[in-house]
Formats: C-alpha cells, sequence, structure tokens
C-alpha cells in the first residue's frame, strides 16, 4: 500500500484543496504552498492507516499532480536512484 | 486581410474571477472583448475546485462563497454583453502583418487587436480514467462534462468519481436516466453528507470498491470493465454512457510556445501588465513582477491597469486613466430613461 508521501512544491499551485481534505496530512507555508505535516515534507513518515484515505483523496483531487505516494519512504527511493 | 470572424479589441484568455473582472473592465472602457475559457464552464478554479469554499479577501466581502463570487462576476461582466468562448483552449498565438493576432483554438481561429492572458495557472482539462479505449471513445458515448442533462433521457449512465460533482451528478441524472450506476474505488464517498445521504436514499446503484480497467465496444462504449480494488475480481456493465468525474488537471500547455518571457511558470509583465510582446498583457496568477502577490483581490487590481494600456494602444487618441465607474455607469443607466422622455 502506497502511505508515504510528499507534495512537489516546485508545481504546486497553493490552491488549498489537499488541505481541505486531508487536514491531518497537509498544511501550507506562508506562500500558500503545501507541503506534508508528518514528516516536514521529506517524505519518510508512514502514513497511519486511519489517513489513508484523506490521502488518497487529496492524491485523487490534486489538480497538479503534485501530492506523490510511494510504498517505500521517498529518500530510500532517491538512495536507489542514484 | 481575409477574415471570417470579427476582430475584437481585447480578447481575454481565462475565465477565471480575474478574467471574469478583466472582462467587465473592457467593457467598462468601450472596448469590444471576447473571453475564451478552456472549460465549458466561467469561474475557474474557484468553480472547477471548490465553489462552495469560503473567500475572506475579497475588498467590501467580509466574507463570500466562491460561486457566489462567480456568479457576481459574471453578472457584473454581463452588463456589456461580451463574446464568451467556452470548452475551447488556445493553442497558437500569431501576429499578423497588420498587428492584428490570430488566435487558433482547438474549436475555432478568433482575432484580435490586443490579448490580455488571465489564465491562471493554464488551463484546466478533466482528468482522464488512464485506461484502453479512452481516446477512442471521446466524443463519443464517454463524457468528462453533462452539456445537457437531457441527452441522457432513458439511458443506462456509469458514472465514475466519489467526490461532489460525481455525486450530484448521479443525483440529478437519477430521475431522467433509465438507470445511473456511480462506481466509486472507496467504499467512502468524500461528497458532502447531505448529498451522500440523498445517494443512498435515491435508486442510484451504488458500486464500491471498483475501479474500471477497460471500456469495451466497436463504434461506442458499449459496456466497461471494473475491477474490485482489494480483491481484484472484474465485473461487466452494460452502459449507454459513461461520465467521468475525476476532477482536474491544470497545465500552462501550448502558452510556453508562445514566445513570452515565462520565469518559474509565470509571465513576466511590466508596471503596465504588459509582455515582452507588443499587444499581450497578462494580469493575476499567471503573471509576474517584483514583488508580486498571487491573490484575487491584486489580480482584480491589475485588471484595469491592463485593460486600461490595451485600450491606449488599440485607440492612442484614449486616455490612459479611465473615468470613475459613478461617472461610466451613471450615464449608461440613465440612458434608456433619457430616451423614453424623448419618445414620450
Amino acid at each position: 500500500m502506497a502511505n508515504f508521501t510528499m507534495v512537489d512544491q516546485s508545481t504546486c499551485i497553493a490552491c488549498g484543496v489537499c488541505g481541505e481534505l486531508a487536514p491531518d496530512l497537509f498544511n501550507y507555508t506562508d506562500d500558500g504552498i503545501s507541503y506534508a505535516i508528518l514528516d516536514n515534507n521529506t517524505g519518510v513518515t508512514e502514513v497511519s492507516e486511519d489517513l489513508i484515505e484523506d490521502l488518497e483523496d487529496a492524491f485523487d483531487s490534486c489538480p497538479t499532480d503534485s501530492i506523490k505516494m510511494a510504498n517505500t519512504p521517498f529518500n530510500c527511493k532517491k538512495d536507489e536512484a542514484s | 486581410m481575409n477574415r471570417t470572424s470579427e476582430v475584437f479589441d481585447i480578447t481575454i484568455i481565462g475565465g477565471g474571477p480575474v478574467g471574469l473582472f478583466t472582462a467587465f473592465y473592457a467593457g467598462m472602457r468601450q472596448a469590444s472583448v471576447k473571453v475564451i475559457e478552456s472549460l465549458p464552464q466561467l469561474g475557474g478554479q474557484l468553480s472547477a475546485l471548490y465553489p462552495e469554499k469560503h473567500i475572506y479577501d475579497i475588498a467590501g466581502f467580509p466574507k463570500i462563497g466562491a460561486q457566489e463570487l462567480v456568479d457576481n462576476l459574471i453578472e457584473q461582466m454581463n452588463q456589456f454583453e461580451p463574446a464568451i468562448c467556452l470548452g475551447e483552449s488556445v493553442e497558437v498565438v500569431e501576429k499578423e502583418e497588420d498587428g492584428v493576432f490570430k488566435l487558433t483554438t482547438n474549436e475555432a481561429i478568433h482575432y484580435t487587436k490586443t490579448i490580455i492572458i488571465t489564465a491562471g495557472n493554464g488551463a484546466f482539462q478533466p482528468k482522464k480514467m488512464n485506461i484502453p479505449g479512452e481516446e477512442q471513445f471521446q466524443n463519443k458515448n464517454l463524457h468528462y462534462f453533462v452539456k445537457n442533462v437531457s441527452e441522457f433521457k432513458g439511458r443506462k449512465v456509469v458514472l465514475f468519481g466519489g467526490g461532489d460533482s460525481a455525486v450530484d451528478w448521479a443525483l440529478m441524472l437519477e430521475p431522467i436516466a433509465e438507470k445511473v450506476t456511480l462506481v466509486h474505488r472507496r467504499d467512502k464517498f468524500r461528497a458532502h453528507e447531505h448529498s451522500v445521504e440523498l445517494l443512498k436514499q435515491s435508486n442510484v446503484e451504488i458500486v464500491t470498491p471498483y475501479a474500471p480497467t477497460e471500456l469495451v465496444g466497436a463504434d461506442r462504449i458499449d459496456k466497461v470493465v471494473i475491477q474490485e480494488t482489494k480483491t481484484g475480481e472484474s465485473i461487466e456493465l452494460e452502459v449507454d454512457d459513461v461520465l467521468v468525474n475525476y476532477g482536474f488537471v491544470s497545465s500552462l500547455g501550448p502558452i510556453k510556445n508562445w514566445e513570452l518571457e515565462i520565469e518559474k511558470n509565470s509571465i513576466v509583465v511590466n508596471s503596465r501588465m504588459e509582455t515582452n510582446i507588443e499587444g499581450i498583457y497578462a494580469v493575476g496568477d499567471i503573471c509576474t513582477y517584483d514583488g508580486k502577490v498571487k491573490l484575487i483581490a491584486t489580480g482584480f487590481g491589475e485588471a484595469p491597469i491592463a485593460v486600461s494600456n490595451a485600450k491606449v494602444f488599440v485607440d492612442p487618441t484614449a486616455k490612459l486613466q479611465p473615468l470613475h465607474s459613478t461617472s461610466v455607469m451613471g450615464d449608461k443607466e440613465d440612458a434608456p430613461k433619457k430616451e423614453t422622455v424623448t419618445i414620450g
């Protein structure tokens, strides 16, 4: 199950939809850009089972596909890639 | 020059809140104006993403619903009867020999003396299902919008999606269609609780947790294959029409190819809201300049600057500084009365 998340802040348009659908997972910087709350947008902290539906709703609704989901922590992916 | 349609003074690309106010202001400056919007509805992000959210930073409104603001802006704009082209995305912008711009959209060709780009974060398009058969059946019986409810009369309709839009359309079509089936990949819908309650009480068949995997048919979709998301078991549903409500995605798209100066996905403008191409202006979230703040409120402020400069560009004898609206609109509203008095 995809239970790690982070926001691609280079494509986020600060529309506010993710924070509305998953308020425990996403918040906004002073510029309105979204970030994942759990791990300050590093994508290394597992999202708990009870928040997965909220995460999927936010993922589905992001108008720029800026919310990323993965089965493994995002830093592992980077390590694998490098 | 041989042109097939009217040359407008100002064409606005993007029918979001700032585009609507820009169109109103172009009317105030007695410019002929056309609005081109990629979605089949006006309102941009406000209508597409959060119509029921409240906005608190519009001058003069302590609090206003997003869709209510859009409705007000449309009413304000319509005082001048602008030309509105919905469901059209501008693909190519060319400047002809006499300086008139030729805009080619996916539907038509438009001519204009100036362009004001108010495209926010780019053109919105509906999110696709990304399954086999999807390309083939577009413009047939695969829909992303309901243009006319009556076209679903007596038909078997399968809807996909779990948000407000999917649930609201299921409820709207239920009394008209022969059968409405709503398929969502989770058991829980994210639509308003009240709407979900109405849905459960209705005759809409709810199929969860299933996701579409294939659209099957020759010329039109005859059936859709859906798969149970946990067990992987597949079933087929016979359909007359398929309606997808997965929300929207936005992207700058072809704007990047118009030779405009772009910085971090925004169009660079000067204090007149002019871009690097003479006759093309940009306002609202899509433009950037030193100190730019991306808000509807600032876009509203930028609109009269762009319109007034475009007005002078089209008619160099016009004044940059507009008259106050109390004078312009007062005269406009008084006009029919004066006529009545004269006739009487």
